[in-house]
């Protein structure tokens, strides 16, 4: 299977069509303009039973444009950049402006409004050149090589539900109406695997990836030994009783349990009504040794960027300092409402959709206990590796959390025996108040931002069973 | 929007380099999405999307390609590239293209692009009025419009292409209230794949005065139970139940693989014998109904189990051929960027006989779940969760206090066989469901039915 078209660099042909399309808006009446476009080359390999069950390529550019009028915004976006289409894209936006309701925060950041003058990093870090020489056939042998890894890792997987790799080459440029004009490119490559184990009567999955700027990156044996253990470990397990117990948080849940922090500290949320940290900044959420960040700048950080979804160059925040909430995080408008300013968290999803408020690479420091320690600290509780129904299962305004859990039950420190089908359920501040220790085991994830947590020992949790 | 002729040697491109299948999937799309928030329409968005889907099959590999355009020079160009990565020995070739025909035909009547927008905007007005009028402790109204059109031809080396276009309209809308230190949410929506004829007054204004209701009794909610206990769970939104714990294990791309729970099941009993459910994509206006699916196969109904006994998988085209079955026109894409796979459609449990109330009533001490938030499921093992968003608890066969928010965990084969009791109020909901990375619309539904024992995951002993 060939297919090796060799890459192109194409920020300069980004700019163009965002300098092209700015003076197609120039003959239009609005006060400002933004033009955001986004390309990205991706390929994605499915191994099933040692066979390519997929293969696909995809090369996709698209074009959003916001314009601003009478501190009226409107937005249109096309995947067709055709003339035609561009100006008809154009007009949309502009009728769209018409349509929204004045605010006077709604204009491009100024110069003033703009806290770091000098990017913190760029494309040699977030591009690796070294990406380029993978061929497909690389990618696929080494998707096989990791099927393979898995399946012997232990005599009681049976399969291997599928291993999923994806890469993508990303670039972006901004142009707008005030003098931005920037643009950058980054590499990104991801690994999944589910393994199946059987047992008596008993099957358990268990899933693990890795992620990185470039194949290499990626740690197929520790991969395949975490996906074995975290399904083979769990076979035969049973209910528990309900009761309240201490739990340690696997990092593959802590991450999952800190994103939804992470929802409730956008300024957008707390301005409008829709998060519990509102009115707590300088309140003590969590204990002493907790300090949470918000940085676009960590070289290995997959959420890493020079400047923001409107060309706001972004930095390192800190959001929760010694257990104390610091500040929100804020795009341009949702600063000017809290009269401060912009934090560089304007993030886009895609060229579809305007610049809204949202996280880069947001993590709590570890500490330097490790994971056998915790384990010691909690004698007896419950180790939670997985957890399922967190998008149904939490409600970010209200606070309400409950979720499936599956993992090991702990006793004096050691594991004694599988546990599934049980809930754990608490509140989101609650759940800030009942850690009670961290490990040094911090471990990333891609989930909406680049989320990054160690393993937590929190206490007095209910967890619902028999 | 695309030439026979061009479709052909594409499809003829694609077959070669010894390929036994090849598909065109063209999709043309106009997206338009209003937010009001704060009172204010903050947000008007725009989109446009045009583009077309490759797929081709050798062997036991699928290999698929897209582009955001659909002249003749770029898709051969495309065609060209993802040939090259095949290598297999079939020397088939394109038929003959004849149209295939659907049975389901619908007629729009205020088709999303004749909609003036000072009317749209009228709709989220008079919701956002409604609702804050409803009580003084609601302190945020979001409601979301949404409207697509689209064109989609499909054709394929089989020799069969089809056409359709399509219209969808979604409004949803979120409360919250608030009163001291208690906090009240709740979100309901309407969605039918017709236009603007879905909106009168009346119904927008029972959507505000049902969500804000909701949002408000749900200051008072009381910490959920913690254990296993009864549960009756509620009409329409309530088929999720079903959704999580059956539909997706009887995905047949899951039970090719080994990986559902419902795998060499057809013609055994996997749920109580008051169960029947059935995926129809075929019921009018439905939010996941369709006159073809995504590979140009028209919509079917299939019952999926009959008094329960399970009668058939969820199929689309490659799995069908493979379990050498037929067709159930589920192959569904979320759009020509993505590979389709089985999908359901519109599924639900059938009515049943019972009263609502007596079902209620038969519960001495236990759980009404009346709207959920969602849910997820490993169709490997079953085991799936589904969180409730309105729920009551039942005292001596009557519904008593809200409760918080919880997430019922169960085993699919081992609830359906739980299921005790099965109204006669059929009813539906719209939503999204996500798979492989694809988010397509689809419709649950059910009447009221009883689980006599599931594990409520509330913080209350």
């Amino acid at each position: 299977m060939k297919n090796d078209i060799k890459y192109k660099i194409r920020g300069n042909r980004l700019i163009k069509i965002c300098k092209d399309t700015a003076l197609k808006i120039r003959n239009y009446d609005v006060d400002e303009f933004e033009i955001f476009t986004a390309s990205s080359v991706q390929n994605e390999i499915e191994i099933f039973k040692r066979n390519v069950e997929n293969l696909s390529f995809s090369d996709s550019t698209g074009i959003g444009i916001r314009v601003f009028k009478d501190k009226s915004i409107g937005y249109a976006y096309t995947t067709v950049l055709e003339d035609s289409s561009i100006e008809d894209c154009i007009q949309k936006a502009v009728s769209n402006s018409k349509i929204t309701e004045k605010d006077e925060y709604n204009y491009l950041p100024k110069d003033e409004e703009i806290v770091l003058k000098n990017k913190l990093i760029d494309d040699s870090l977030l591009f690796k050149e070294s990406f380029l020489d993978y061929s497909v056939e690389d990618k696929i042998a080494l998707s096989k090589k990791l099927e393979i890894l898995t399946l012997n890792k232990d005599k009681k997987i049976t399969d291997i539900e599928n291993v999923i790799y994806n890469d993508n080459i990303y670039e972006t440029a901004i142009l707008n109406s005030t003098g931005f004009c920037d643009k950058y490119k980054a590499t990104s490559c991801f690994i999944y695997v589910n393994a199946i184990s059987k047992e008596k009567d008993d099957t358990s999955t268990g899933d693990f990836f890795g992620c990185g700027r470039t194949p290499a990156d990626l740690d197929l044996d520790r991969i395949a030994g975490k996906a074995a253990d975290r399904s083979v470990s769990i076979l035969g397990g049973k209910k528990i009783k309900s009761q309240k117990a201490t739990l340690i948080l696997d990092p593959v849940v802590s991450t999952q349990f800190l994103g939804i922090i992470a929802d409730g500290i956008t300024a957008d949320a707390v301005q409008k009504k829709k998060s519990l940290f509102e009115g707590r900044i300088g309140e003590k959420i969590f204990l002493s040794e907790i300090n949470i960040f918000d940085d676009g700048t960590l070289p290995d950080g997959l959420s890493s960027r020079p400047f923001d979804g409107e060309g706001v160059i972004k930095g390192k925040t800190c959001v929760f300092k010694n257990g104390y909430l610091k500040t929100y995080l804020y795009n341009t408008y949702t600063a000017r409402k809290d009269k401060t300013l912009s934090t560089g968290n304007a993030v886009r999803a895609s060229y579809r959709s305007v610049p809204e408020v949202g996280i880069s690479n947001f993590y709590m420091e570890p500490s330097n206990i490790d994971f056998n320690q915790l384990l010691r600290d909690m004698g007896s509780g419950f180790y939670v590796m997985d957890i399922i129904g967190l998008h149904s299962g939490v409600n970010p305004v209200s606070g309400q959390i409950s979720v499936g859990a599956k993992g090991l039950w702990v006793e004096n420190g050691s594991p004694e025996y599988p546990v599934k089908e049980v809930t754990i359920a608490t509140d989101i501040l609650s759940f800030c108040r009942s850690i009670k220790k961290i490990g040094n085991d911090l471990w990333f994830a891609p989930a909406g931002g680049y989320i990054g947590c160690p393993s937590l020992l929190i206490d007095n949790i209910m967890i619902s069973g028999k | 929007m695309i030439e026979k002729r061009v479709v052909k040697k594409i499809l003829n491109i694609l077959l070669g380099n010894g390929a036994d299948f090849s598909e065109v999937f063209v999709q043309k799309k106009a997206f338009n999405n209003l937010r009001l928030e704060d009172s204010k329409v903050e947000n008007s968005t725009s989109g446009s999307e045009l583009g077309c889907g490759l797929r081709v099959w050798a062997g036991e590999s699928t290999f698929y390609a897209y582009i955001d355009s659909i002249k003749e020079d770029k898709l051969i160009n495309a065609a060209r590239v993802l040939s090259s990565a095949v290598n297999g020995s079939s020397k088939v070739k394109v038929l003959n293209l004849t149209e295939t025909r659907s049975s389901y035909d619908i007629s729009i009547k205020k088709a999303p692009s004749a909609v003036q927008p000072d009317d749209k905007i009228e709709i989220l007005r008079l919701i956002d009025r409604e609702s804050r009028n409803f009580s003084s402790h609601i302190v945020q109204v979001t409601s979301v419009l949404s409207d697509v059109e689209e064109e989609i031809f499909v054709a394929n080396s089989y020799g069969f292409f089809s056409s359709e276009k399509s219209v969808r309209t979604l409004l949803g809308l979120s409360i919250v209230a608030k009163r001291g230190n208690d906090v009240g949410t709740a979100y309901k929506s309407i969605g039918r794949t017709c236009g603007y004829e879905l909106f009168e007054k009346e119904n927008l204004a029972e959507l505000a005065v049902k969500t804000s209701g909701v949002a408000v009794t749900m200051l008072d909610a009381v910490d959920a139970p913690a254990g296993e206990l009864p549960v009756v769970i509620g009409p329409a939104f309530g088929g999720v139940i079903f959704h999580e714990a059956c539909g997706h294990g009887l995905e047949a791309d899951a039970v090719l693989k080994g990986a559902s729970v419902f795998k060499d099941k057809i013609g055994k009993k996997i749920a109580s014998e008051v169960v029947t459910a059935i995926d129809d994509s075929t019921i009018e206006y439905r939010w996941g109904s369709y006159k073809f699916d995504g590979e140009g196969f028209p919509s079917c109904r299939t019952v999926l189990i009959k008094d329960g006994i399970l009668q058939s998988y969820i199929n689309d085209l490659k799995t069908s051929r493979k379990m050498g079955e037929s067709q159930t026109g589920n192959g569904r894409r979320q759009s020509y960027r993505y590979i389709p796979y089985p999908r359901m459609s519109n599924t639900y449990i059938d009515r049943g006989i019972e009263e609502p109330e007596s079902i209620i009533g038969s519960v001495n001490k236990g759980i009404y779940a009346k709207e959920f938030a969602g849910g997820q499921v490993d169709p490997v093992t079953g085991n799936f969760v589904f969180g409730i968003s309105e729920g009551y608890l039942i005292e001596g066969g009557k519904i008593s206090f809200p409760i918080k928010d919880a997430t019922l965990i169960g085993n699919g084969p081992d609830i359906l066989k739980k299921i005790e009791a099965v109204g006669n109020n059929l009813d539906f909901a719209p939503g999204f469901c996500g798979k492989n990375g694809q988010s397509v619309p689809n419709e649950v539904g059910q009447p009221t039915i009883k689980v006599s024992k599931i594990t409520v995951g509330g913080t209350k002993k």
